[in-house]
Protein backbone atom coordinates (compact mmCIF):
# COMPACT_ATOMS: atom_id res chain seq x y z
CA UNK A 1 0.00 0.00 0.00
CA UNK A 2 2.94 2.29 0.97
CA UNK A 3 4.29 1.50 -2.81
CA UNK A 4 1.03 2.92 -4.37
CA UNK A 5 0.42 5.95 -1.74
CA UNK A 6 3.88 7.17 -2.45
CA UNK A 7 3.58 6.64 -6.30
CA UNK A 8 0.21 8.50 -6.05
CA UNK A 9 2.12 11.50 -4.04
CA UNK A 10 4.59 11.87 -6.62
CA UNK A 11 2.35 11.69 -9.53
CA UNK A 12 0.49 14.49 -7.63
CA UNK A 13 3.30 16.52 -6.97
CA UNK A 14 4.49 15.94 -10.45
CA UNK A 15 0.74 17.61 -11.62
CA UNK A 16 0.56 20.28 -8.91
CA UNK A 17 3.40 21.44 -10.39
CA UNK A 18 2.62 21.75 -14.27
CA UNK A 19 1.41 24.47 -16.12
CA UNK A 20 -1.18 22.27 -17.90
CA UNK A 21 -3.27 21.61 -15.07
CA UNK A 22 -4.02 25.42 -14.89
CA UNK A 23 -4.48 25.68 -18.69
CA UNK A 24 -7.27 22.69 -18.85
CA UNK A 25 -8.86 24.25 -15.66
CA UNK A 26 -8.89 27.74 -17.94
CA UNK A 27 -10.50 26.01 -20.98
CA UNK A 28 -12.75 24.20 -19.26
CA UNK A 29 -14.14 27.27 -17.52
CA UNK A 30 -13.57 29.48 -20.41
CA UNK A 31 -16.51 26.80 -22.76
CA UNK A 32 -19.36 27.04 -20.45
CA UNK A 33 -18.68 31.20 -20.05
CA UNK A 34 -18.90 30.62 -24.02
CA UNK A 35 -22.01 28.70 -23.97
CA UNK A 36 -23.60 31.61 -21.33
CA UNK A 37 -22.87 34.05 -24.41
CA UNK A 38 -23.72 32.15 -26.56
CA UNK A 39 -27.66 32.19 -24.54
CA UNK A 40 -27.18 35.66 -24.16
CA UNK A 41 -26.88 36.62 -27.78
CA UNK A 42 -29.63 34.27 -28.22
CA UNK A 43 -31.83 35.39 -26.08
CA UNK A 44 -31.12 39.03 -27.36
CA UNK A 45 -32.17 38.89 -30.86
CA UNK A 46 -31.32 42.58 -31.35
CA UNK A 47 -27.50 41.67 -30.42
CA UNK A 48 -27.38 38.25 -32.53
CA UNK A 49 -27.80 40.69 -35.52
CA UNK A 50 -25.13 42.93 -34.62
CA UNK A 51 -22.87 40.00 -33.41
CA UNK A 52 -22.26 38.56 -37.55
CA UNK A 53 -21.22 34.85 -36.70
CA UNK A 54 -21.76 34.40 -33.12
CA UNK A 55 -25.23 35.52 -33.67
CA UNK A 56 -25.61 32.56 -35.92
CA UNK A 57 -24.24 30.43 -33.72
CA UNK A 58 -26.49 31.28 -30.77
CA UNK A 59 -29.36 30.78 -32.94
CA UNK A 60 -28.02 27.34 -33.21
CA UNK A 61 -28.82 27.16 -29.61
CA UNK A 62 -32.59 26.70 -29.90
CA UNK A 63 -34.56 26.88 -26.94
CA UNK A 64 -32.85 28.95 -24.64
CA UNK A 65 -34.39 27.43 -21.49
CA UNK A 66 -33.15 25.27 -18.94
CA UNK A 67 -33.40 21.79 -20.50
CA UNK A 68 -32.12 23.38 -23.41
CA UNK A 69 -29.02 24.80 -21.95
CA UNK A 70 -28.81 21.09 -19.75
CA UNK A 71 -28.93 19.01 -23.01
CA UNK A 72 -25.77 21.26 -24.20
CA UNK A 73 -23.60 21.12 -21.14
CA UNK A 74 -24.27 16.95 -21.10
CA UNK A 75 -23.36 16.84 -25.33
CA UNK A 76 -20.50 19.25 -24.18
CA UNK A 77 -19.23 17.19 -21.75
CA UNK A 78 -19.14 13.92 -24.15
CA UNK A 79 -17.07 16.21 -27.23
CA UNK A 80 -14.78 18.36 -25.67
CA UNK A 81 -14.34 15.77 -22.50
CA UNK A 82 -13.18 13.59 -25.17
CA UNK A 83 -11.20 15.46 -26.05
CA UNK A 84 -9.91 17.05 -22.72
CA UNK A 85 -9.64 13.50 -20.51
CA UNK A 86 -7.53 12.25 -23.76
CA UNK A 87 -5.26 15.34 -23.69
CA UNK A 88 -5.12 14.85 -19.87
CA UNK A 89 -4.22 11.20 -20.22
CA UNK A 90 -1.44 12.06 -23.05
CA UNK A 91 -0.22 14.27 -21.11
CA UNK A 92 0.10 12.16 -17.56
CA UNK A 93 1.42 9.41 -19.56
CA UNK A 94 3.63 10.77 -22.48
CA UNK A 95 5.29 13.53 -20.65
CA UNK A 96 7.70 10.85 -19.58
CA UNK A 97 8.58 10.18 -23.03
CA UNK A 98 8.67 13.94 -23.93
CA UNK A 99 11.19 15.09 -20.53
CA UNK A 100 12.95 11.98 -21.02
CA UNK A 101 12.43 10.95 -17.51
CA UNK A 102 11.03 7.29 -18.23
CA UNK A 103 14.56 5.70 -17.53
CA UNK A 104 14.32 7.03 -13.97
CA UNK A 105 10.98 5.50 -12.86
CA UNK A 106 11.63 1.75 -14.27
CA UNK A 107 13.97 0.21 -11.61
CA UNK A 108 12.85 1.20 -8.37
CA UNK A 109 11.40 -0.46 -5.38
CA UNK A 110 8.25 0.75 -6.81
CA UNK A 111 6.84 -1.48 -9.33
CA UNK A 112 5.84 -0.30 -12.78
CA UNK A 113 2.04 -0.99 -12.20
CA UNK A 114 2.07 1.28 -9.16
CA UNK A 115 3.14 3.90 -11.21
CA UNK A 116 0.50 3.32 -13.93
CA UNK A 117 -2.37 2.17 -11.71
CA UNK A 118 -1.01 6.00 -9.31
CA UNK A 119 -1.04 7.84 -12.93
CA UNK A 120 -4.54 6.22 -13.94
CA UNK A 121 -5.94 7.81 -10.29
CA UNK A 122 -4.27 11.04 -11.12
CA UNK A 123 -5.74 11.49 -14.67
CA UNK A 124 -8.61 10.31 -13.65
CA UNK A 125 -9.16 12.62 -10.83
CA UNK A 126 -7.65 15.48 -13.02
CA UNK A 127 -10.87 14.27 -15.49
CA UNK A 128 -13.73 15.14 -12.77
CA UNK A 129 -12.03 17.95 -11.46
CA UNK A 130 -12.74 19.48 -15.31
CA UNK A 131 -15.78 18.46 -15.25
CA UNK A 132 -16.84 19.60 -12.08
CA UNK A 133 -15.71 22.96 -13.19
CA UNK A 134 -17.74 23.02 -16.53
CA UNK A 135 -20.52 21.48 -14.49
CA UNK A 136 -20.28 24.41 -11.76
CA UNK A 137 -19.71 27.33 -14.07
CA UNK A 138 -22.53 26.07 -16.28
CA UNK A 139 -25.09 25.99 -13.55
CA UNK A 140 -24.07 29.64 -12.01
CA UNK A 141 -23.71 30.99 -15.80
CA UNK A 142 -27.41 29.70 -16.26
CA UNK A 143 -28.79 31.23 -13.71
CA UNK A 144 -26.96 34.90 -13.53
CA UNK A 145 -28.53 35.05 -16.66
CA UNK A 146 -32.01 33.55 -15.17
CA UNK A 147 -32.42 31.11 -17.90
CA UNK A 148 -36.06 30.41 -17.40
CA UNK A 149 -37.44 26.84 -16.75
CA UNK A 150 -35.47 25.41 -13.98
CA UNK A 151 -36.70 22.86 -11.49
CA UNK A 152 -35.07 20.65 -8.90
CA UNK A 153 -36.29 17.41 -10.63
CA UNK A 154 -35.45 18.62 -13.96
CA UNK A 155 -31.48 19.47 -12.40
CA UNK A 156 -31.48 16.23 -10.60
CA UNK A 157 -31.75 14.06 -13.79
CA UNK A 158 -29.26 16.56 -15.99
CA UNK A 159 -26.91 16.15 -12.59
CA UNK A 160 -26.75 12.11 -13.23
CA UNK A 161 -26.88 11.69 -16.73
CA UNK A 162 -23.98 14.79 -16.64
CA UNK A 163 -22.03 13.20 -14.60
CA UNK A 164 -23.27 9.76 -16.12
CA UNK A 165 -21.41 10.79 -19.22
CA UNK A 166 -17.91 12.19 -17.92
CA UNK A 167 -17.66 8.73 -16.36
CA UNK A 168 -18.39 7.28 -20.04
CA UNK A 169 -15.51 9.21 -21.57
CA UNK A 170 -13.81 8.91 -18.42
CA UNK A 171 -13.81 4.93 -19.56
CA UNK A 172 -12.13 5.80 -22.86
CA UNK A 173 -8.36 7.14 -21.62
CA UNK A 174 -6.85 4.00 -21.19
CA UNK A 175 -6.41 3.29 -25.11
CA UNK A 176 -5.04 7.11 -25.28
CA UNK A 177 -2.58 5.94 -22.43
CA UNK A 178 -1.37 2.95 -23.99
CA UNK A 179 -0.62 4.83 -27.31
CA UNK A 180 1.24 7.80 -25.39
CA UNK A 181 3.32 4.37 -24.12
CA UNK A 182 3.43 3.12 -27.48
CA UNK A 183 4.39 5.73 -29.54
CA UNK A 184 6.44 7.32 -26.89
CA UNK A 185 4.72 10.77 -27.80
CA UNK A 186 2.23 12.84 -26.68
CA UNK A 187 0.99 13.89 -30.36
CA UNK A 188 0.27 10.31 -31.01
CA UNK A 189 -2.51 9.76 -28.81
CA UNK A 190 -4.38 13.30 -29.39
CA UNK A 191 -3.96 12.41 -32.89
CA UNK A 192 -5.89 9.38 -31.90
CA UNK A 193 -8.29 11.04 -29.91
CA UNK A 194 -9.44 13.65 -32.53
CA UNK A 195 -9.34 10.43 -34.87
CA UNK A 196 -11.83 8.89 -32.68
CA UNK A 197 -13.99 11.67 -32.34
CA UNK A 198 -14.74 12.19 -36.10
CA UNK A 199 -15.11 8.38 -36.58
CA UNK A 200 -17.94 8.78 -33.61
CA UNK A 201 -19.33 11.51 -35.99
CA UNK A 202 -19.00 9.36 -39.14
CA UNK A 203 -20.51 6.17 -37.21
CA UNK A 204 -23.55 8.04 -35.61
CA UNK A 205 -24.50 9.20 -39.31
CA UNK A 206 -24.70 5.38 -40.43
CA UNK A 207 -26.52 4.30 -37.30
CA UNK A 208 -23.00 2.26 -36.06
CA UNK A 209 -22.64 4.79 -32.81
CA UNK A 210 -24.09 2.79 -30.34
CA UNK A 211 -21.41 -0.07 -30.94
CA UNK A 212 -18.53 2.69 -31.44
CA UNK A 213 -16.80 2.98 -28.16
CA UNK A 214 -15.74 6.71 -28.69
CA UNK A 215 -19.79 7.53 -29.57
CA UNK A 216 -21.34 6.35 -27.08
CA UNK A 217 -21.44 8.61 -24.38
CA UNK A 218 -22.09 10.87 -26.97
CA UNK A 219 -25.62 9.23 -27.68
CA UNK A 220 -25.86 8.69 -23.82
CA UNK A 221 -25.81 12.35 -23.27
CA UNK A 222 -28.74 13.10 -25.73
CA UNK A 223 -32.36 12.05 -25.17
CA UNK A 224 -32.61 8.33 -24.42
CA UNK A 225 -35.83 8.50 -27.11
CA UNK A 226 -34.21 9.75 -29.94
CA UNK A 227 -34.20 7.67 -33.18
CA UNK A 228 -31.34 5.71 -34.20
CA UNK A 229 -29.15 7.06 -30.58
CA UNK A 230 -30.78 4.17 -28.47
CA UNK A 231 -27.63 2.47 -26.59
CA UNK A 232 -28.21 -1.64 -26.24
CA UNK A 233 -26.82 -3.18 -23.15
CA UNK A 234 -24.06 -4.61 -25.80
CA UNK A 235 -22.76 -0.68 -26.16
CA UNK A 236 -21.60 -0.67 -22.19
CA UNK A 237 -20.26 -3.97 -22.80
CA UNK A 238 -18.04 -3.14 -25.71
CA UNK A 239 -17.05 0.34 -23.36
CA UNK A 240 -16.32 -1.37 -20.31
CA UNK A 241 -14.37 -3.94 -22.27
CA UNK A 242 -12.51 -1.21 -24.37
CA UNK A 243 -11.46 0.59 -20.85
CA UNK A 244 -10.20 -3.20 -19.35
CA UNK A 245 -8.12 -3.78 -22.82
CA UNK A 246 -6.77 -0.23 -22.71
CA UNK A 247 -5.64 -0.64 -19.42
CA UNK A 248 -4.24 -4.61 -19.91
CA UNK A 249 -2.46 -2.99 -22.91
CA UNK A 250 -1.04 -0.14 -21.48
CA UNK A 251 0.46 -2.36 -18.29
CA UNK A 252 1.74 -4.93 -20.50
CA UNK A 253 3.67 -1.90 -22.20
CA UNK A 254 5.14 -0.88 -19.37
CA UNK A 255 6.21 -4.23 -17.96
CA UNK A 256 7.18 -5.88 -20.76
CA UNK A 257 8.37 -3.52 -23.92
CA UNK A 258 11.89 -2.43 -24.43
CA UNK A 259 12.58 0.71 -22.64
CA UNK A 260 15.56 2.63 -25.08
CA UNK B 1 29.03 -13.83 -2.14
CA UNK B 2 31.73 -12.15 -4.03
CA UNK B 3 30.21 -12.06 -7.38
CA UNK B 4 27.48 -8.50 -7.49
CA UNK B 5 26.86 -8.67 -11.11
CA UNK B 6 27.20 -11.88 -13.66
CA UNK B 7 25.98 -12.15 -17.56
CA UNK B 8 26.06 -14.98 -18.81
CA UNK B 9 25.97 -14.81 -22.97
CA UNK B 10 23.97 -11.71 -22.87
CA UNK B 11 22.44 -10.70 -26.50
CA UNK B 12 20.15 -8.16 -28.02
CA UNK B 13 19.46 -8.08 -31.81
CA UNK B 14 17.73 -4.76 -33.25
CA UNK B 15 16.38 -5.90 -36.03
CA UNK B 16 19.54 -6.76 -38.46
CA UNK B 17 22.33 -5.25 -35.90
CA UNK B 18 23.85 -7.27 -33.04
CA UNK B 19 23.78 -4.33 -30.62
CA UNK B 20 25.13 -7.22 -28.00
CA UNK B 21 26.43 -10.71 -28.12
CA UNK B 22 27.31 -13.40 -25.91
CA UNK B 23 28.32 -10.98 -23.54
CA UNK B 24 29.77 -12.91 -19.94
CA UNK B 25 31.32 -10.62 -17.28
CA UNK B 26 31.42 -11.20 -13.56
CA UNK B 27 32.28 -8.17 -11.51
CA UNK B 28 33.09 -8.56 -7.95
CA UNK B 29 32.05 -7.06 -4.28
CA UNK B 30 34.27 -3.20 -4.31
CA UNK B 31 35.26 -3.39 -7.71
CA UNK B 32 35.01 -0.70 -10.00
CA UNK B 33 34.93 -1.93 -13.44
CA UNK B 34 35.24 0.05 -16.19
CA UNK B 35 33.29 -0.82 -19.17
CA UNK B 36 34.66 0.54 -22.21
CA UNK B 37 33.90 1.41 -25.51
CA UNK B 38 32.76 3.66 -28.42
CA UNK B 39 29.70 5.33 -28.82
CA UNK B 40 27.09 2.17 -30.28
CA UNK B 41 29.82 -0.62 -29.07
CA UNK B 42 27.09 -1.73 -26.74
CA UNK B 43 27.66 -0.45 -23.42
CA UNK B 44 24.49 1.30 -23.13
CA UNK B 45 22.12 -1.88 -24.38
CA UNK B 46 24.38 -3.72 -21.76
CA UNK B 47 23.38 -1.60 -19.21
CA UNK B 48 20.33 -1.35 -19.76
CA UNK B 49 19.44 -5.25 -19.85
CA UNK B 50 21.58 -5.23 -16.27
CA UNK B 51 18.63 -2.77 -15.08
CA UNK B 52 15.97 -4.48 -16.44
CA UNK B 53 14.79 -1.85 -18.97
CA UNK B 54 15.03 -4.17 -21.92
CA UNK B 55 14.93 -7.59 -22.08
CA UNK B 56 17.83 -10.00 -23.86
CA UNK B 57 17.16 -11.94 -26.61
CA UNK B 58 19.22 -14.43 -25.35
CA UNK B 59 21.08 -15.27 -21.56
CA UNK B 60 20.56 -14.22 -18.22
CA UNK B 61 21.57 -11.36 -16.13
CA UNK B 62 21.85 -11.85 -12.20
CA UNK B 63 22.69 -9.14 -9.85
CA UNK B 64 23.53 -10.19 -6.04
CA UNK B 65 22.70 -13.36 -7.36
CA UNK B 66 19.10 -12.61 -7.96
CA UNK B 67 18.00 -12.84 -11.65
CA UNK B 68 17.67 -9.41 -12.94
CA UNK B 69 13.97 -9.15 -13.95
CA UNK B 70 11.82 -5.86 -14.38
CA UNK B 71 9.52 -6.82 -11.65
CA UNK B 72 12.04 -8.11 -9.33
CA UNK B 73 11.32 -4.40 -7.47
CA UNK B 74 13.59 -5.84 -4.23
CA UNK B 75 16.19 -5.57 -6.59
CA UNK B 76 16.50 -2.59 -7.39
CA UNK B 77 16.48 -1.15 -3.66
CA UNK B 78 20.31 -2.06 -3.62
CA UNK B 79 21.31 -0.32 -6.92
CA UNK B 80 21.80 3.15 -8.01
CA UNK B 81 21.56 3.86 -11.31
CA UNK B 82 22.56 6.62 -14.06
CA UNK B 83 21.69 5.80 -18.69
CA UNK B 84 22.66 8.11 -20.81
CA UNK B 85 21.95 11.54 -20.29
CA UNK B 86 20.20 12.33 -17.01
CA UNK B 87 17.17 14.27 -17.31
CA UNK B 88 14.76 16.06 -14.94
CA UNK B 89 11.28 17.13 -14.52
CA UNK B 90 11.93 20.58 -15.92
CA UNK B 91 8.79 22.25 -14.28
CA UNK B 92 10.19 20.77 -10.36
CA UNK B 93 13.06 22.14 -8.45
CA UNK B 94 16.15 20.38 -7.95
CA UNK B 95 14.93 19.39 -4.33
CA UNK B 96 11.48 18.49 -6.10
CA UNK B 97 13.30 16.02 -8.19
CA UNK B 98 15.03 14.62 -5.39
CA UNK B 99 11.98 14.32 -3.56
CA UNK B 100 10.42 12.61 -6.48
CA UNK B 101 12.86 10.08 -6.18
CA UNK B 102 13.13 9.76 -2.38
CA UNK B 103 9.16 9.09 -2.17
CA UNK B 104 9.84 6.07 -5.27
CA UNK B 105 12.67 4.63 -3.58
CA UNK B 106 10.56 4.65 -0.30
CA UNK B 107 12.90 6.35 2.00
CA UNK B 108 11.56 7.63 5.00
CA UNK B 109 13.91 9.66 5.97
CA UNK B 110 13.28 13.03 4.43
CA UNK B 111 17.17 14.75 5.29
CA UNK B 112 18.35 11.89 2.74
CA UNK B 113 17.71 14.55 0.30
CA UNK B 114 19.60 17.28 1.73
CA UNK B 115 22.63 15.47 2.67
CA UNK B 116 22.88 13.89 -0.96
CA UNK B 117 22.49 18.00 -2.30
CA UNK B 118 25.38 18.38 -0.02
CA UNK B 119 26.90 15.67 -1.08
CA UNK B 120 27.13 16.27 -4.78
CA UNK B 121 27.47 20.14 -4.22
CA UNK B 122 24.44 21.18 -5.24
CA UNK B 123 22.50 22.78 -1.97
CA UNK B 124 23.00 26.46 -3.46
CA UNK B 125 20.64 25.12 -6.55
CA UNK B 126 17.91 23.84 -4.59
CA UNK B 127 15.28 25.93 -5.39
CA UNK B 128 16.08 26.31 -8.82
CA UNK B 129 13.92 24.85 -11.63
CA UNK B 130 15.53 21.51 -13.70
CA UNK B 131 15.02 23.37 -16.63
CA UNK B 132 17.76 26.00 -15.59
CA UNK B 133 20.26 23.89 -14.81
CA UNK B 134 23.81 23.80 -16.47
CA UNK B 135 24.83 21.16 -18.58
CA UNK B 136 27.03 19.61 -15.85
CA UNK B 137 24.42 20.80 -12.75
CA UNK B 138 21.68 18.69 -14.62
CA UNK B 139 24.61 15.96 -14.46
CA UNK B 140 25.28 15.93 -10.29
CA UNK B 141 21.14 16.19 -10.03
CA UNK B 142 21.63 13.10 -12.20
CA UNK B 143 24.27 11.46 -9.69
CA UNK B 144 22.28 12.97 -6.60
CA UNK B 145 19.61 10.49 -7.59
CA UNK B 146 21.24 7.53 -7.90
CA UNK B 147 22.70 7.67 -4.86
CA UNK B 148 20.13 8.97 -2.50
CA UNK B 149 19.55 5.77 -0.99
CA UNK B 150 22.95 4.91 -0.43
CA UNK B 151 22.78 1.92 -2.61
CA UNK B 152 25.51 -1.49 -2.37
CA UNK B 153 25.83 -1.28 -6.40
CA UNK B 154 26.29 1.35 -8.97
CA UNK B 155 25.77 0.96 -12.27
CA UNK B 156 26.36 4.32 -14.12
CA UNK B 157 26.94 5.20 -18.28
CA UNK B 158 29.12 7.84 -18.88
CA UNK B 159 28.64 9.54 -15.48
CA UNK B 160 31.13 12.51 -15.64
CA UNK B 161 29.66 13.69 -19.08
CA UNK B 162 29.39 17.39 -19.73
CA UNK B 163 31.27 17.83 -15.82
CA UNK B 164 34.33 20.66 -15.95
CA UNK B 165 37.81 19.11 -15.10
CA UNK B 166 37.23 19.93 -11.27
CA UNK B 167 33.87 17.98 -11.74
CA UNK B 168 35.08 14.85 -13.55
CA UNK B 169 37.78 14.84 -10.36
CA UNK B 170 34.97 15.25 -7.78
CA UNK B 171 33.16 12.77 -9.64
CA UNK B 172 36.25 10.04 -9.45
CA UNK B 173 37.13 10.90 -5.65
CA UNK B 174 33.69 10.18 -4.65
CA UNK B 175 33.22 6.98 -6.18
CA UNK B 176 36.47 6.07 -5.33
CA UNK B 177 36.14 6.79 -1.93
CA UNK B 178 32.71 4.96 -2.40
CA UNK B 179 34.48 1.87 -3.34
CA UNK B 180 37.49 1.80 -1.35
CA UNK B 181 35.65 2.64 2.44
CA UNK B 182 32.11 1.03 2.23
CA UNK B 183 32.18 -1.76 -0.19
CA UNK B 184 30.08 0.05 -3.22
CA UNK B 185 30.13 -1.89 -6.00
CA UNK B 186 30.89 0.00 -8.89
CA UNK B 187 30.12 -0.60 -12.79
CA UNK B 188 30.57 2.06 -14.94
CA UNK B 189 31.13 2.83 -18.40
CA UNK B 190 33.30 4.74 -20.58
CA UNK B 191 34.26 5.93 -24.03
CA UNK B 192 37.81 7.63 -22.36
CA UNK B 193 39.92 4.84 -21.22
CA UNK B 194 42.55 7.34 -19.52
CA UNK B 195 39.21 8.42 -17.42
CA UNK B 196 38.60 5.09 -16.42
CA UNK B 197 42.28 3.73 -15.52
CA UNK B 198 42.45 6.25 -13.13
CA UNK B 199 40.24 4.67 -10.93
CA UNK B 200 39.10 1.56 -12.33
CA UNK B 201 40.26 -1.79 -10.67
CA UNK B 202 39.61 -3.76 -13.70
CA UNK B 203 38.49 -3.10 -17.26
CA UNK B 204 36.33 -4.42 -19.99
CA UNK B 205 36.64 -3.75 -23.33
CA UNK B 206 33.25 -4.03 -25.40
CA UNK B 207 33.33 -3.66 -29.96
CA UNK B 208 30.23 -4.11 -31.81
CA UNK B 209 28.64 -5.82 -29.00
CA UNK B 210 31.51 -8.26 -27.56
CA UNK B 211 33.74 -8.01 -25.04
CA UNK B 212 37.00 -8.80 -26.19
CA UNK B 213 39.08 -8.09 -23.16
CA UNK B 214 39.17 -7.51 -20.03
CA UNK B 215 41.85 -6.97 -18.03
CA UNK B 216 43.25 -5.54 -14.39
CA UNK B 217 44.55 -2.06 -14.56
CA UNK B 218 47.71 -2.51 -13.07
CA UNK B 219 48.28 -4.75 -15.82
CA UNK B 220 47.11 -1.83 -18.40
CA UNK B 221 50.83 -0.17 -18.19
CA UNK B 222 52.69 -3.55 -19.30
CA UNK B 223 50.50 -3.86 -22.31
CA UNK B 224 51.11 -0.60 -23.36
CA UNK B 225 53.68 -0.45 -26.52
CA UNK B 226 56.76 1.66 -25.99
CA UNK B 227 58.50 3.05 -28.90
CA UNK B 228 61.96 5.02 -29.58
CA UNK B 229 61.90 8.24 -31.13
CA UNK B 230 65.10 9.89 -32.22
CA UNK B 231 66.25 13.23 -33.99
CA UNK B 232 69.55 13.75 -35.34
CA UNK B 233 70.55 16.54 -37.69
CA UNK B 234 70.27 13.95 -40.82
CA UNK B 235 67.82 11.43 -40.25
CA UNK B 236 67.92 9.62 -43.65
CA UNK B 237 71.25 8.81 -42.94
CA UNK B 238 70.90 7.79 -39.16
CA UNK B 239 68.22 5.51 -40.64
CA UNK B 240 70.27 4.13 -42.67
CA UNK B 241 73.39 3.28 -39.82
CA UNK B 242 70.69 1.73 -37.92
CA UNK B 243 69.33 -0.68 -40.67
CA UNK B 244 73.43 -1.24 -40.94
CA UNK B 245 73.29 -2.49 -37.66
CA UNK B 246 69.44 -4.69 -38.36
CA UNK B 247 67.56 -2.16 -36.05
CA UNK B 248 64.56 -0.83 -37.98
CA UNK B 249 63.78 2.94 -37.88
CA UNK B 250 60.40 4.70 -39.26
CA UNK B 251 59.90 8.09 -40.63
CA UNK B 252 57.11 9.74 -38.37
CA UNK B 253 54.75 12.43 -39.59
CA UNK B 254 56.95 15.28 -37.43
CA UNK B 255 60.11 13.94 -39.54
CA UNK B 256 61.70 12.02 -36.82
CA UNK B 257 62.43 8.28 -36.57
CA UNK B 258 61.04 6.02 -34.47
CA UNK B 259 61.95 2.48 -33.49
CA UNK B 260 58.62 0.48 -32.45
CA UNK B 261 60.44 -3.05 -31.83
CA UNK B 262 60.77 -2.98 -28.01
CA UNK B 263 63.75 -5.49 -27.40
CA UNK B 264 65.89 -3.49 -29.25
CA UNK B 265 65.26 -0.59 -27.30
CA UNK B 266 65.28 -2.16 -23.85
CA UNK B 267 69.00 -0.21 -23.73
CA UNK B 268 68.71 3.21 -25.14
CA UNK B 269 72.26 4.30 -24.12
CA UNK B 270 73.49 1.52 -26.96
CA UNK B 271 71.61 3.37 -29.60
CA UNK B 272 73.08 6.68 -28.75
CA UNK B 273 76.32 5.57 -28.87
CA UNK B 274 75.85 3.70 -32.10
CA UNK B 275 74.30 7.16 -33.28
CA UNK B 276 77.34 9.60 -31.86
CA UNK B 277 79.65 7.37 -33.09
CA UNK B 278 79.01 7.78 -36.72
CA UNK B 279 78.83 11.47 -36.34
CA UNK B 280 74.88 11.94 -35.47
CA UNK B 281 74.50 12.88 -32.19
CA UNK B 282 70.84 12.57 -31.28
CA UNK B 283 69.16 15.80 -30.66
CA UNK B 284 66.60 13.94 -29.24
CA UNK B 285 65.99 10.33 -27.44
CA UNK B 286 62.61 9.86 -26.25
CA UNK B 287 61.17 6.94 -24.94
CA UNK B 288 57.57 7.26 -25.71
CA UNK B 289 55.07 5.38 -24.07
CA UNK B 290 51.39 4.87 -25.93
CA UNK B 291 48.98 6.11 -24.16
CA UNK B 292 45.82 4.63 -22.93
CA UNK B 293 43.68 6.20 -25.73
CA UNK B 294 45.86 4.51 -28.61
CA UNK B 295 46.21 1.33 -26.75
CA UNK B 296 42.17 1.37 -26.15
CA UNK B 297 42.29 2.06 -30.11
CA UNK B 298 44.47 -0.66 -31.07
CA UNK B 299 42.61 -2.97 -29.48
CA UNK B 300 39.44 -2.06 -31.00
CA UNK B 301 41.48 -2.06 -34.35
CA UNK B 302 41.75 1.80 -35.11
CA UNK B 303 45.17 3.03 -35.69
CA UNK B 304 46.06 6.21 -35.04
CA UNK B 305 48.82 8.08 -36.67
CA UNK B 306 49.67 10.64 -33.66
CA UNK B 307 50.64 7.83 -31.97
Amino acid sequence: MKKIWNALSVEFLKTRKSKILLITIIVFTFVPLMMGLMVFVARNPEIAGKMGMVGTKAKMFGENDWPGFFAMLSQTIASIGLVGFGFVTSWVFGREHTDRTMKDILALPVARSSIVLAKFVVAFLWCILLALILFVVGISIGQLMHIPGWSAGLFSQFSSNYFSTALLTLLLCTPVAWLAGYSRSIIAPLGLVILTMIMAQFAGLIGLGPYLPWAIPGLFSVARDTPGFQLHFASYVILAFTFILGYWATLRWWRKADHH
Amino acid sequence: MDEIIRTEKLTKKYKDVLAVSDLSLNVRRGEIYGFLGLNGAGKTTTIRMLLGMISPDKGIAFINGKKVHPGNTGLWKEIGSLVEIPYSYPDLTVKENLEVIRRLRLLDDKSTVTSVMEKLKLTQYANRKAKNLSHGNAQRLGLAKSLIHNPNILILDEPTNGLDPSGIYEIRELLSDLSKNHGVTIFISSHILGEISRFATRIGIIHNGELIQEINTPQLEQLCQKRLKINTKNNDRAKAVLLQNSIIANDTPDNMLEIPDESTISDPGAIATLLVNNQLPPSLLNMVEEDLESYFLRTIGIKRESL
